[in-house]
């Protein structure tokens, strides 16, 4: 189980009326909520998907949206939104269900996080189940799991 | 030999393919004494800082200024069989041996 993923950090939605830019503030708004990161941070990241493209969709129908650590992130954050239909990153070339939103504090202390976060996008059945969720609750029961 | 795993931030991306790197060396039972794997953002790294570049494809043009024939542009970030392809084309072209499942 990935510790920063709760019932708090994750959601469900629809998602057929967001576009790539309204899915990563809605996947972030939780660390927003709780003041783990600015909503700059979150601008952040939508510019650098403008400037650079869609490199952070890492994996089919995977999102992973961080910006660089600076003022506007408190502490290390991960949240996700999943969308039940998919949301274009840019481009109809990369489709995104999974919206994973990941902020770090510095160059290293995150690292286990996405150690854990690995583990599971890389078990091809938990992320087939992840796409599967259409709760929150479905998709805390496939992260325990894992 | 040096392999750096570049991505747009050097934050979360390159690390994971770092980690897919290292996990296929492991599993091929490869000597990593003089291997070197590491992880970096796109500004710095240059032609010098590895042997080899990992890079997700769409930051082919962000990395121009590298030798193409010591980057490989992988697809998908995550996928281990296609980063082991690649590794393994690697060990293959500097004739370290490796353990082929």
């Amino acid at each position: 189980m990935i510790d920063l993923l709760n019932a708090k950090t994750l959601q469900v939605t629809d998602g057929s009326n967001l576009n790539w830019e309204t899915a990563i503030t809605k996947a972030a708004q939780p660390l927003v909520d709780q003041n783990t990161i600015e909503s700059t941070y979150v601008d952040s990241i939508i510019n650098v998907v403008k400037d650079k493209g869609p490199y952070m969709n890492i994996g089919p129908q995977i999102a992973l949206a961080h910006a660089r650590p600076d003022d506007s992130v408190h502490e290390i954050g991960l949240s996700l939104l999943k969308t039940n239909s998919s949301v274009n990153l840019v481009d109809d070339k990369h489709p995104v269900k999974l919206w994973f939103v990941l902020a770090a504090t510095d160059s290293q202390s995150h690292l286990s996080v996405i150690q854990q976060l690995m583990g599971l996008l890389t078990d091809d059945d938990a992320v087939q189940a992840l796409l599967e969720a259409d709760s929150v609750d479905q998709i805390l029961a496939v992260l325990q799991k894992h | 030999m040096k392999i750096l795993a570049v991505c747009q931030s050097g934050l979360g991306s390159s690390f994971m393919v770092q980690m897919n790197i290292q996990a296929v060396l492991k599993a091929e039972n490869v000597d990593t004494s003089d291997i070197q794997v590491d992880h970096s953002d796109v500004g710095s790294a240059t032609a010098d800082s590895a042997d080899y570049f990992f890079v997700e494809s769409t930051l082919a043009d962000a990395v121009s200024s590298l030798p193409k024939d010591r980057v490989i542009l992988l697809k998908t970030l995550i996928d281990k069989k296609e980063t082991k392809q690649h590794v393994n084309d690697i060990l293959d072209k500097e004739g370290i041996e490796y353990t082929a499942e």
